[in-house]
């Protein structure tokens, strides 16, 4: 086994580096906790322009044919809780035993932040990827009607994904403002934020919006007389005037309570109103999924526009630890398509080590690939990831000089 | 409903109100705030509420950015006890 590329996370990144290290004739392992291959891919599905759906569970299943036609090996439902370098080797500490290997790829993701809104804590409350994953891949229903607290893309995306599912979303609103929800409780912010992704969005306010609202002014109109009510987006009122400051229930959610918010996302007083759903989806935000980067001991930067904390690396997808690389959303959140772009550089780095034909023409057009997919892509979570990717870049240049001198 | 009874840790029941006014009374590191109040510290090794914790130190206390302000420490994940250190018979 310790002569076989082990790759943590079955995802995007973690598939397409599998299929490309397994057709260089490369062995390799993929290690992942859930129930199937996939990862965050299974619960995606959503139009990208009209008529032209992402199927992330189709995908997926073209993903894992190919692998498994290469012979590459699967060990799910196996979680990583810890990992060291005895010697020239990663020592993986699994569930289901130990794994060893010279040469590793974390391609773990990224995981959801929550904010808290008082009643949070009932049962009825999640987030909106939980709502995603019940929904789109154990075919559960979240429940009857609800309300997804948290405008932003991924929000807007799994309510559409809800509402063709047959549950119904009554609204996207966002949270009352605390210290934990600044930026996403001000109805300025958002709709600042919410012009950045009017190529994917069918709906008519954002890409109205999007046109004149360059322009702080008429911004500012724009959000003072933005209705009350919302502006529909596929049936489903998005809300940038409205807050939940409170999910009410006694044993579990039986509804929210709504308020106007002004400008400045303070509440309007004596504008409460309770409305019945059955469950709540808090949408947060995205962050790197880094832990294991963290144990093995590679330093880490905190870049905004990349989604938090994400490990030191290069372009070629190399820590500065040896035989460690990483690969999609734990180096920053972007769509699907640049996890899989990422995942192929990852593992031409690993190929070229190991011997196997990969001349650096073919890494750097494979780096160029990320720098097109992210260049056209059709959800971007950050509008200034590209400046986050370049801080990364220089802090890499940085550091290596150091090292050096 | 107050922000008082407003959990951010849900394991070691501590409220919004005691992270804020601890991080407020001490300027503190993430880390103090987390060993002072037990935020993040409990089963579930901070998995739900380690962002925020983070995010409010960070208000009261400027980030520096370079290290991970929460550490990640091993195991990351609910592990057994007998994969820790089953004796076979
Ligand atoms: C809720 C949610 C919704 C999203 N929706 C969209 C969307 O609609 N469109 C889009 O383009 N992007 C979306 N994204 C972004 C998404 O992260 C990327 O599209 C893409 O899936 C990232 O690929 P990846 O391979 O880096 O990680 P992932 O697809 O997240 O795969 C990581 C895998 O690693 C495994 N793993 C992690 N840690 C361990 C461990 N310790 N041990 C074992 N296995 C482990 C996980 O089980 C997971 O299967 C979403 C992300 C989330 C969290």
């Amino acid at each position: 086994m310790g002569n076989k590329v082990i790759i943590i996370g079955a995802g995007p990144a973690g598939l397409s580096a599998a299929i490309t290290l397994a057709e260089k004739n490369i062995g390799v392992v993929v290690i992942d906790e859930y129930l199937y291959e996939g990862g965050r891919l299974l619960g995606q599905l959503y139009e990208e322009t009209p008529n032209k759906w992402w199927n992330g569970i189709a995908e997926s299943e073209r993903l894992l044919a190919r692998a498994k036609e290469l012979n590459v090996e699967f060990s799910l439902q196996t979680s990583v809780s810890d990992l060291e370098k005895i010697d020239q080797d990663w020592v993986l500490h699994t569930n289901k035993g130990v794994f060893h290997t010279k040469q590793l790829l974390l391609a773990t993701g990224a995981a959801e932040s929550p904010f808290p809104i008082p009643g949070w804590t009932l049962p009825g409350v999640m987030s909106v990827g939980a709502a995603q994953v019940m929904t789109n891949v154990h075919r559960v229903k979240p429940g009857k009607r609800g309300v997804i607290i948290g405008v932003n893309v991924l929000s807007s995306a799994i309510a559409m994904e809800l509402q063709i599912a047959d549950v119904q979303v009554a609204a996207i609103t966002l949270p009352a403002a605390n210290l934990l929800t600044i930026n996403s409780s001000n109805p300025l912010e958002v709709m600042n934020s919410l012009l950045y992704v009017s190529h994917m969005a069918p709906s008519p306010l954002i890409k109205i919006g999007s046109k004149f609202m360059k322009n702080e002014i008429l911004k500012k109109l724009g959000i003072r007389f933005y209705p009350k009510d919302g502006v529909k987006m596929w049936g489903i009122p998005i809300m940038l005037r409205k807050a939940v400051i409170e999910i009410v229930g006694k044993d579990q959610v039986e509804g929210v309570v709504l308020a106007t918010v002004n400008i400045d996302g303070s509440i309007v007083p004596g504008s409460e109103k309770r409305i019945d759903v059955d469950f709540v989806c808090i949408a947060g935000g995205l962050y790197p999924l880094a832990e294991l980067a963290s144990l093995a001991g590679c330093p880490f930067h905190y870049i905004e526009q990349l989604g938090g904390f994400v490990p030191l690396h290069n372009e070629q997808m190399e820590t500065n630890l040896t035989g460690l690389h990483v690969a999609g959303n734990i180096t920053g959140i972007e769509g699907a398509k640049v996890a899989l772009a990422q995942g192929k550089v990852a593992a031409l780095t690993i190929a070229s080590k190991l011997g196997a034909s990969v001349t650096q023409i073919d890494i750097q057009q494979a780096i160029e690939n990320v720098e097109t997919t992210r260049a056209n892509a059709h959800i971007q979570f950050h509008p200034e990831v590209l400046v986050g990717r370049q801080k990364m870049k220089e802090i890499w240049a940085q550091t290596l000089s150091h090292t050096l001198s | 409903m107050q922000n008082k009874t407003m959990m951010v840790c849900r394991c070691e029941e501590v409220s919004f109100d005691e992270l804020v006014k601890t991080a407020s009374e001490y300027n503190c590191s993430a880390r103090e705030l987390k060993l002072r109040t037990r935020a993040g510290m409990g089963y579930c090794g901070g998995r739900t509420c380690r962002t925020m914790v983070d995010q409010i130190a960070h208000i009261y206390q400027p980030r520096s950015n370079n290290d991970i302000s929460l550490k990640y420490q091993a195991p990351i994940r609910p592990v057994r006890f007998a994969d820790l250190g089953e004796v076979k018979s």
